[in-house]
């Protein structure tokens, strides 16, 4: 459906666009990732026919963007950043002004103008201003204008950006909705967002094409095997324990890291999260437990991992966990920067199972107790604080 | 040129639901009936005269061709290049000179119904028993349409050009006045030759020496087509540039 090779653009001496290539087929979804200026824009602008390239091509079914550029604007439905709408205009206007630049029949102009206000939600509010709307419905007026000529293709240039987070996850179920009849190109510098929409990432940075594939496949070839970390005390088991684990279906490898003090460290890499099973078995075996974590680099540690150039956090890590047992990458990147209070994947752990005294969650989730709590120290549950000594340990730890 | 008229019908709406397209119209209306009632007197009631005044020999007419277009044309690129819309315009499927003629229509569509009143005028001596010259009234109609229609161009070019509308605005009245004026300093001028080439290019001499006699003459038509057509590709030309930059 669209593809891209060798894309160059350049404004006077700045590189926006760095040789890009890529393919999408038809009825993808794909979402372009990257910080402020990396180029996505200027991206989205080529293949709409706004921006020129500087060399390369780019090609919208089959038409050449800058060759056929009528007849690739004719199969998509852009919408830019600004969500540009005449504000003197009435919604529904607009949409009879965009089917006349489409050259629509009134009849279809008819069938379409219901179709799209259904799709987005905007029946009722047809006939108000464009200046009235709020940012919300405004941008949802936005894309009932890009989708009224039924386009193949379909360019969403930061759709979410300046929405309140219920407009951002109304938006999102919108793009996912029109997923399944067109293909569908957006961007966003929020992780959360791609992450949640698009099946298949493409990041840029600073105008270059640093990483193309789905979210799974981007964090397994960029980052270690996902893992389960076990930690606890393991008593008569201790020489066995690691062909227990080895023993739970879909484990692939249990990677056994030694002793601590009276802890034992696992690290079991399987694909999906194998908690419940790990903890399960814990408990048959009376394991007490220290640390149950599923580790996974997320998309987001990935991505900061690109933009700052490597120095990220390469997983999420509770503060909690043993000093001297965290590998030298993770003990690194907490150091240099301290991500890891943005990262609250893997902190809420249930811990299923549990027989260990000390009930511990660590809870990264800055609004889960509103701001005022010191996000390094670990919350306490069912009314037990940790102790003065284990927390200090545990603080030490983190840090 | 499909879509001219999606953007002819958009720009109309787009003035006239604005309140400064119905402020310019009633002011233009007062002017020109109060110098019209004036004009009469002056000429002693020989009211071919008086349209003539009203559709070209005047100062206020020139006055009104240098400031009115460039009120209409101000915002319609500079403007909508800030706000974005300039962006939907120009993916939307329609060519770049689609955009640009139907903005062109649009404005010099109200300036043909600013110098509409006349027939009001017309209307009015002929009901008190003077009917004005058809030939004096038409053609003079058309020589004013023309006249801003070429006006109108240069709005839209110094539109193009900027991103500011009051810059816009500025920039198309000084052009416009050296339009105008510009022929004027040909008398300071000595060679015969030079006169001559600046009189070829004189729009009052232009519409006065043809259309207001009530003479069609294809060419001084063409003068103003041409012309307006020559702004007109250069502001497209611009519009385009501003993809590369």
């Amino acid at each position: 459906m669209i593809s891209v090779s060798h894309l160059t653009r350049t404004f006077g001496d700045f590189t926006a666009l760095d040789d890009v290539s890529f393919e999408i087929a038809k009825g993808e979804v794909v979402g372009f990732l990257g910080p402020n200026g990396a180029g996505k824009t200027t991206t989205l602008r080529i293949l709409a026919g706004y921006l020129p390239a500087t060399s390369g091509t780019a090609r919208v079914a089959g038409f050449d963007v800058l060759r056929d550029s009528i007849e690739v604007r004719r199969r998509i439905g852009y919408l830019p950043e600004s969500v540009p709408l005449y504000r003197e205009h009435r919604v529904i206007e607009m949409l009879e002004f965009q089917a006349r630049l489409h050259g629509m029949s009134r009849a279809d102009t008819r069938r379409r103008v219901g179709e799209v206000l259904q799709q987005v939600g905007l029946t009722d509010r047809s006939r108000d201003l464009v200046g009235h709307l709020s940012r919300g419905l405004r941008q949802r007026a936005g894309l009932a204008v890009a989708l009224l000529p039924d386009p193949e293709v379909l360019i969403l240039d930061e759709p979410t950006s300046g929405l309140d987070p219920l407009q951002r996850i109304e938006v999102r179920a919108l793009v996912r909705e029109l997923a399944t009849k067109h293909t569908v190109i957006l961007s966003s510098h929020i992780l959360p967002e791609i992450e949640a929409t698009c099946p298949r990432v493409v990041i840029l940075h600073e105008g270059r094409l640093v990483a193309d594939g789905t979210p799974d496949q981007l964090v397994r070839a960029h980052s270690e095997i996902s893992h389960v970390r076990l930690e606890a005390v393991l008593g008569a088991d201790a020489p066995n324990a690691a062909k227990f684990l080895r023993a739970i279906a879909g484990v692939r490898e249990v990677v056994d890291r030694g002793r601590l003090g009276i802890h034992h460290q696992f690290d079991i890499v399987c694909d999906e999260d194998l908690r419940e099973d790990v903890g399960a078995l814990a408990a048959a075996r009376k394991w007490a437990l220290r640390e149950l974590s599923w580790r996974r680099p997320t998309l987001e540690q990935l991505f900061s991992r690109i933009a700052i150039g490597g120095s990220a956090v390469t997983a999420a890590h509770p503060p909690g966990s043993s000093a001297g047992t965290a590998d030298p990458a993770t003990t690194a990147g907490t150091a240099s920067v301290p991500l890891h209070v943005s990262l609250p994947l893997s902190s809420a752990a249930p811990q299923p199972g549990k027989s260990a005294p000390a009930k511990i969650v660590y809870n990264l989730n800055p609004f889960d107790q509103g701001a005022t709590r010191h996000l390094g120290t670990p919350k306490a549950v069912e009314g037990q604080t940790p102790s003065a000594a284990e927390q200090r340990a545990r603080e030490s730890g983190g840090e | 040129m499909r879509g001219v008229f999606a953007i002819y019908r958009r720009e109309m709406a787009g003035l006239f639901f604005g309140p400064l397209a119905w402020a310019v119209l009633a002011l233009a209306f007062c002017l020109n009936g109060y110098l019209f009632v004036l004009y009469l007197k002056s000429q002693a009631g020989d009211v071919d005269v008086a349209v003539r005044l009203a559709l070209g020999e005047s100062w206020a007419f020139w006055m009104l061709l240098i400031l009115v277009p460039p009120l209409l044309t101000m915002r319609m690129i500079s403007e909508e290049s800030r706000s974005g819309i300039l962006e939907f315009l120009l993916t939307a499927p329609i060519s770049d000179a689609a955009v640009v003629t139907g903005k062109f229509l649009a404005a010099t569509s109200f300036m043909a119904i600013l110098w509409a009143s006349v027939f009001l005028y017309a209307a009015v001596t002929a009901s008190l028993g003077v009917s004005v010259d058809p030939g004096v009234l038409i053609g003079g109609y058309t020589g004013a349409v023309l006249a801003s229609a070429l006006f109108t161009a240069v709005g839209l070019l110094a539109s193009s050009l900027t991103n500011t509308p009051v810059l816009s605005a500025f920039a198309a009245v000084l052009a416009n006045l050296a339009i105008v004026i510009a022929p004027l300093l040909s008398n300071l001028a000595d060679d015969p030759v030079v006169r001559r080439a600046i009189r070829h290019i004189d729009v009052i001499d232009h519409h006065s020496n043809s259309f207001l006699l009530g003479v069609f003459d294809t060419a001084y038509a063409l003068f103003f087509v041409a012309w307006t057509a020559l702004v007109l590709f250069l502001t497209v030309r611009a519009l385009e540039t501003r993809r590369w930059a």
